[in-house]
């Protein structure tokens, strides 16, 4: 295989997998050994779901790798003072001092205990989101796992800007890490700012223009009129966090307003627990032998186990029956011919409020439109047709409901996806073709397949694996920085639980100690990975004053940047055109990838690498063999830390345990064992053959896409609409808290109500600002939220010239957006500078005025307010980051927040 | 035949830029230029808003105006309804980024680096195209992949390699690319299935690129002007910045010079030939000449300017030019009164080639007007007596009586032509350009001038200085008029979108953003 530059001009397949939406294919030309273009790879057309094709950011790649600002070889600091204001004073160094300084620090961790005095983990490492940095970190995930313990949850975005509440509720509803509708089936889409124009990648993208052709509706409501909303047939103007009230006005329309005989009953009361007896202390009616959930049979005129064959459950009604309830902590209340509600009878009680009228004055859209929704939304679900896939009959409801950020974390997002899921199993359309499905699970295991997740639990519904939440093994002291497993059942234990935590917690600990628990100590060693939570997390002043306070960090660095500024070690990785790696695509990955194949693709090196920029396997490597973890880290790689298990019933290319291996022979490993996968041990091609072509793939069922089958398969029922898994856990996480003697997660801990009510968000938000500000909110008469663009939606992008060109033919990446009418109202011209104040912080920056955006909202896209960064500190476009407060009163039970503020704009000079 | 053309799917776009992206890799432009780009519209109030996203870049019209006014033959038309530049052969005057309704069209000078400095990065210099600097260049629809691909059997617009850069990456499928004249191909397809309008329609400049509107919209209206768009500078008419003052003073002085040489001629059949003025005159002419020189591209290939008087105006001004300075300097060195008003008519030609220029240029609404030419060729005249009666100390009655004449009428053919303007629709900043001018111009530049000639009837006495106080204020005016028409006043055509697509709701109208019209 000839090398980057042995030819003239050659093409080299690779991946992109900068953003979330990813992996997708691409080829780049390489001329004379140097990267001149990425082109589309039309080799992958017919299995790329969206072709083969790769999004504007991929076309940023060439000038990423040879930006002149790269640093091209590892760095000291010399200036032991941190700080924004401070001069690192970096010099540069060889690897070798470089991985002696690192190892230095990690052997003396090893000495004295992976864990600290508060049970943290000494080491802590901050990635990028969504995952995607494991797909540029070769082994070091091995070298990680190696180690043992580590600190992932401080986190730089994750936690308060991803789809939190979704992440936590999908898997705990449908295994669904990411919800998407059925998009390739579904003719009317409630997106209620979910921006998949801008963050839904090319698969989304394709997706969704095909909808478009074939002439499906959908419906945006978001404040301000985004990409998205202008590729919808209709924007509603929704006033922020509000949405929660519109879906539940869609529940009334649907439960009080439309003939029963209209829903999709067989769904409801067969595959949700919707028939479910609640008993007077609101958990399940159990019966006494069994345990199982009472329904009440109509046949039979008595109450049974949910799943006695035969019954046919009344779905609505009170019913005297006899059994007993389980509740928090082995409670048990035994009821003699007690008067019990199904679950379907209290849901119908508890949404009697919420009328389109009631709705409109809550979230600004006409009562009429709601209506109109409400039963667009019904009339398109089609109930009671049916599909053909793969030889299986399924429902057809090709109707579904998209939520985006701020909408599904933060207080308010448990209720919007409860109400979500819920409208999605009154029609029957949760997880069938076209309606509403899940993508992947991260919180339940097996990672690489859904349906292989799905276990039964006594009750017929989806086990789970919550945190304990019982005496005897509830996590007491929390094991990481922020306190994940303590606090949120829901988050699980996997791999990407601590990510998911309350990561705002983590860094809000570095400044206070939470009682009882003492303040948390910085890690001794923190290694940081495409990412810059100086920039994207909140309270960036502090976070960054935080960070100037950790004793030892090493940044992995493509240029300077603002988290890096704090670093004491930079060190050049070989970066997206220059590693080698191998990396599993195909069936459905996050948000809108659905494929019909599965298989590996292989990143790998297209340009000459730039400087002293090594391969981050060599350094996982080098850091294995100097800390002395060698073996570990090569039986990591074996057993499947590099994405890949080395060995099967077939094969067997698994690493000899003491020896330093190349990178290529770690991969070429890698890629026989892929091969060998993917053909029962048959196909052994190695790295030379994927580095020619790049992918190997093979053909995967459709009905994967589904989760029904197998919820249909083993008799399950989706735990729709009543939460009393939730109620019970809650009440023995309160138990715990309370015997702690710790009050401070008591607003959270309200959230775990079995039928959630609607809170006045809005006026959560403006009171807890009052609250821990000290303010009068009427000074502050402007929401102040975000939005992502797809030149900057991950990927890093702000230091590339080339996305910041194109990216500002679109309107609004040069300032703060404001109403056009409402700016003219208060004086304001297109580019005055502008100062946007919250009551934690203030930024500057221009004012964009545009008619697309509600007069009580400004918007400021993306991520920007850099210091430090060559070519974005030049911007002088600002952030909503340095506005938001971290503030436990706007982080809910799950422990996320969201990017919503209220602020104040005024003028301080006219247009340059 | 084969007419290459776009089909770009609005209900589809949704301005993510990776045509952009890739037209820049695939193409190699420098940071700024982009050949094929996404405009962003938004059009309606709140919270009936609309939005939208437009591909645009070169047309590769059926009758490319920039094209025509080409004075070097650079821009041509292939058989293929490709509109093509020869690097080579453009002297960079950049006439034809004017001509262009679609601002389609880049002049940069010398390298220039994403991120600064002298050499740029590697990829950057494993791509110098130092052929063209200076020169005019545009999207080519990529026509080395089409006949790359055409010569290995491929078929552009289904084989992704054949197929121009930005539509083969285009992640929605919004781009179509296809023989528009094949009714089998794919884009003759979309075209007889969908709605679809092309921009600027009313230029008559049969663009190639089709905006497929989707089914829902049952006509494709005019769009709607919208004088003053929130936040769409990106969209709305923007000044001209391919000629400054070197250029207006090409058409000052060259008014000026060729105004002042015809009056001096008059008086050679009442007398010698003044030679003071005429020389000045010749002068004008050819500083005015000397001016644009320096300002274009590629300066040493000037002689390129004479390749195509069958359709450039740019090359008959040149061509006048010649015999109006020989015959001038000669009739002037000779005391030639008869060969003195042979050049002065080659003046008057050269004087109404700079009218047409102006007229030529479609891409620039303040100069479309049809009164342009006669407007221009107005105040040339008016310039040269005003400056006759100031460089001969007002001693004139007929000129001064004729200077009167003349300002009368410039104001009339201004007033024609603003008015013109004005009732068809003008960006709304030269309108606002133009009108703020009329105040001044009228009475500073019309009706003094015109008091000061009364003045100097009714006042024998003061003759000569009314008389040439009247003259400077006329000629002071009719630069004015210039400099504001070729720079102040000379916004682009802008953009516009005929409806906004429906995307499986109702649609709405579209825009013209930054336009004006007062019928």
């Amino acid at each position: 295989m000839d090398k980057p530059g042995q030819r003239a001009t050659e093409y080299v397949p690779t991946y992109c997998y900068q953003c979330v939406a990813g992996p997708d294919l691409l080829q780049v030309k390489v001329e004379n050994g140097v990267a001149t273009e990425v082109t589309p790879n039309f080799d992958a057309e017919d299995i790329h779901p969206a072709a083969g094709r790769v999004c504007v950011k991929a076309f940023g790649l060439i000038q990423k790798t040879y930006n002149p600002h790269r640093i091209k070889t590892p760095m000291k600091r010399t200036n032991p003072k941190k700080g924004k204001d401070e001069d690192p004073g970096f010099v540069p160094i060889t690897w070798d001092e470089a991985l002696d300084l690192i190892t230095e620090k990690l052997s003396t961790i090893q000495q004295n205990g992976l864990t600290d005095e508060n049970g943290h983990p000494r080491l802590a490492a901050s990635f990028g989101g969504g995952g995607t940095p494991t797909a540029y970190m070769g082994t070091f995930p091995a070298f990680l796992s190696a180690w043992g313990v580590a600190d992932f949850g401080l986190g730089s975005g994750q936690g308060v800007k991803c789809y939190h509440s979704e992440h936590l509720y999908g898997e705990l509803w449908h295994r669904a890490f990411t919800v998407c509708a059925d998009t390739p089936r579904c003719d009317y889409i409630l997106s209620f700012g979910y921006n998949a124009e801008a963050s839904s990648g090319v698969c989304g993208v394709k997706r969704h223009a095909d909808a478009r052709g074939r002439g499906a509706k959908r419906i945006q409501l978001e404040p301000h009129l985004s990409v998205t909303g202008a590729c919808s047939s209709e924007w509603l103007a929704i006033k922020p966090k509000t949405d929660a009230a519109f879906l539940y006005s869609m529940l009334y329309v649907l439960l009080h307003e439309i003939p029963r005989g209209e829903l999709d009953l067989d769904f409801i009361s067969n595959r949700t627990t919707s028939p479910y007896l609640v008993g007077p202390n609101g958990y399940y009616m159990r019966e006494p032998k069994s345990g199982k959930p009472l329904v009440f049979d109509t046949a039979k005129n008595k109450p049974v186990a949910f799943d006695t064959p035969g019954s046919v459950p009344a779905l609505e009604g009170e019913f005297k029956i006899s059994g007993h309830e389980e509740g928090p902590d082995d409670i048990l209340w035994k009821h003699t011919q007690v008067a019990c509600r199904t679950a379907f009878s209290l849901l119908v009680e508890a949404m009697c409020h919420y009328s389109p009228s009631w709705a409109a004055e809550v979230c600004g859209i006409p009562a009429v439109k709601i209506r109109e929704v409400a039963l667009d939304f019904l009339k398109h679900a089609h109930i009671g047709e049916t599909i053909e896939i793969e030889g299986r009959t399924l429902p057809l409801r090709p109707v579904a409901i998209a939520l985006g950020k701020t909408v599904n974390n933060g207080w308010g997002g448990f209720d919007c996806c409860w109400a979500r899921t819920l409208l999605a199993c009154l029609i029957g359309g949760l997880e069938v073709p076209g309606g509403t499905l899940g993508t992947t699970v991260r919180l339940n295991r097996p990672a690489t397949s859904r349906q292989a997740s799905v276990t039964p639990s006594r009750d017929g519904i989806m086990d789970y694996p919550m945190n304990a939440t019982r005496k005897e093994n509830w996590v007491a002291t929390p094991d990481v920085r922020n306190a994940n497993r303590t606090l949120v059942p829901l988050v699980a234990n996997s791999p990407w639980s601590q990510a998911l935590g309350p990561t705002h917690l983590a860094w809000m600990m570095q400044k206070d100690a939470f009682d009882p628990w003492p303040k948390a100590k910085p890690p001794d060693v923190w290694f940081v990975y495409r990412t810059n939570p100086a920039i994207s997390f909140w309270d960036t002043d502090a976070l960054s004053d935080s960070m100037a306070k950790f004793p030892f960090t090493v940044c992995f660095a493509l240029t300077r940047d603002e988290t890096n500024h704090m670093a004491d070690i930079l060190l050049p990785e070989c970066t997206d055109l220059e590693g080698l790696q191998l990396l599993r695509i195909g069936n459905s990955k996050y948000t809108e990838q659905f494929w019909r194949h599965s298989g590996f693709a292989l990143r790998q090196p297209a340009a000459t690498t730039q400087g002293e920029a090594r391969d981050f396997t060599w350094i996982a490597t080098q850091l294995a063999a100097r800390t002395g973890l060698l073996e570990r880290y090569n039986t990591a790689i074996n057993r499947g830390a590099a994405g890949i298990v080395l060995t099967g019933e077939n094969y067997d290319f698994s690493l000899a345990p003491d020896t330093a291996h190349d990178v290529d022979d770690i991969w070429d490993a890698c890629c026989k064992a892929a091969s060998a996968e993917l053909s029962d041990g048959e196909n052994t091609d190695g790295l030379d053959y994927y580095r020619t072509h790049g992918f190997k793939t093979i053909e995967s069922p459709e009905l994967d896409w589904y989760l029904y089958p197998v919820i249909e398969d083993l008799n399950l029922r989706f735990e729709m609409p009543y939460q009393e898994r939730l109620k019970r856990v809650g009440g023995e996480l309160s138990n715990r808290l309370h015997e702690q003697g710790i009050t401070w997660w008591d607003n959270q801990l309200e959230e775990y109500e079995p039928l959630p009510a609607w809170h006045d968000y809005p006026g959560l938000w403006e009171s807890a600002l009052e609250k821990n500000f000290d303010i009068d909110i009427a000074d502050f008469p402007f929401w102040l939220v975000t939005s992502r663009s797809m030149q900057y939606a991950w990927g890093g992008n702000a230091g590339i010239q080339m996305i910041r060109e194109v990216a500002q033919n679109i309107a609004g990446h040069d300032g703060v957006i404001m109403n056009a009418a409402r700016g003219h109202e208060l004086g304001f011209s297109e580019g005055d500078l502008v100062e946007v104040s919250s009551p934690l912080n203030l930024a500057k920056g221009r004012v964009v005025l545009r008619n697309g955006i509600r007069p009580d909202t400004l918007l400021m896209i993306g991520q920007f307010g850099h210091w430090a960064t060559p070519l974005a500190k030049g911007f002088d476009v600002p952030s909503m980051n340095a506005l938001v407060p971290m503030l436990l009163d706007l982080t809910d039970s799950t422990g996320s927040g969201c990017d919503l503020v209220k602020v104040n704009i005024r003028k301080l000079a006219g247009p340059s | 035949m084969t007419r290459w053309a776009i089909a770009a799917d609005l209900n589809r776009c949704i301005g993510c830029q990776t045509c952009t992206s890739a037209c820049k890799h695939a193409n190699a432009t420098p940071p700024g230029v982009q050949w094929r780009k996404v405009l962003d519209f938004e059009a309606g109030a709140f919270p009936d808003v609309h939005r939208a996203f437009l591909p645009t870049g070169c047309m590769h019209c059926d009758d490319p105006p920039c094209m025509h006014v080409c004075p070097s033959t650079a821009t041509g038309k292939r058989d293929d309804g490709i509109v093509t530049i020869d690097y080579d052969i453009c002297i960079g005057c950049a006439y034809c980024a004017l001509a262009c309704p679609y601002q389609a069209r880049f002049r940069l000078d010398g390298a220039s680096f994403a991120y600064g400095g002298l050499t740029g990065m590697a990829n950057e210099k494993q791509r110098e195209q130092p052929e063209r600097s200076g020169v005019a260049q545009k999207c080519t629809f990529c026509v080395e992949r089409i006949d790359a691909g055409l010569a290995a059997g491929l078929t552009p617009g289904i084989d992704p390699e054949a197929t121009p850069a930005c539509v083969s990456s285009c992640i929605a499928g919004a781009l179509h690319f296809g023989d528009a004249d094949d009714p089998d191909s794919n884009v003759a397809k979309l075209l007889a299935e969908n709605q679809h309008f092309r921009m600027h329609e009313e230029l008559d400049t049969g663009p190639g690129i089709f905006y497929l509107n989707g089914a829902g919209n049952a006509d494709q209206p005019e769009p709607e002007l919208v004088a003053d768009p929130a936040s769409q500078a990106s969209v709305a008419p923007a000044r001209q910045t391919s000629w400054d003052w070197r250029a207006a003073m090409n058409f000052m002085a060259g008014g000026a010079g060729t105004g002042l040489f015809f009056a001096s001629a008059q008086t050679a059949f009442t007398g010698p030939t003044p030679l003071l003025p005429g020389l000045i005159a010749l002068a004008l002419v050819a500083t005015g000449l000397f001016c644009v020189w320096m300002e274009i591209g590629r300066p040493w290939r000037f002689l390129n300017v004479f390749r195509n008087p069958n359709t450039s105006w740019m090359t008959r001004e040149a061509l006048a030019a010649l015999p109006f300075l020989a015959c001038g300097l000669t009739a002037l060195t000779f005391n030639l009164p008869l060969l003195g008003m042979v050049a002065a008519l080659f003046g008057l030609l050269f004087l109404y080639c700079q009218g047409q220029i102006l007229h030529a240029a479609k891409g620039i609404p303040a100069w479309r007007p049809a009164q342009i030419p006669y407007l221009i060729f107005a105040t040339g005249l008016t310039e040269g007596a005003g400056l006759f009666l100031l460089l001969t100390g007002g001693a004139s009655l007929g000129m001064a009586a004729g200077l009167l004449a003349l300002t009368a009428l410039r104001y009339l053919v201004w007033r024609r032509y603003k008015a013109n303007l004005f009732s068809t629709g003008a960006p709304t900043r030269t309108v606002e350009v133009l009108e703020r001018f009329e105040g001044g111009f009228f009475s500073a530049g019309c009706l003094a001038p015109a008091a000061l000639v009364v003045a100097g009837f009714l006042l024998p006495g003061l003759q000569p200085i009314l008389f040439s106080l009247a003259g400077l204020v006329v000629f002071t005016s009719g630069w004015w008029l210039k400099f504001t028409l070729v720079t102040k006043a000379a916004y682009n055509q802008g953009y516009a979108i005929n409806a906004m697509p429906a995307r499986g709701g109702t649609g709405a109208p579209g825009i013209k953003p930054g336009w004006t019209a007062k019928p």
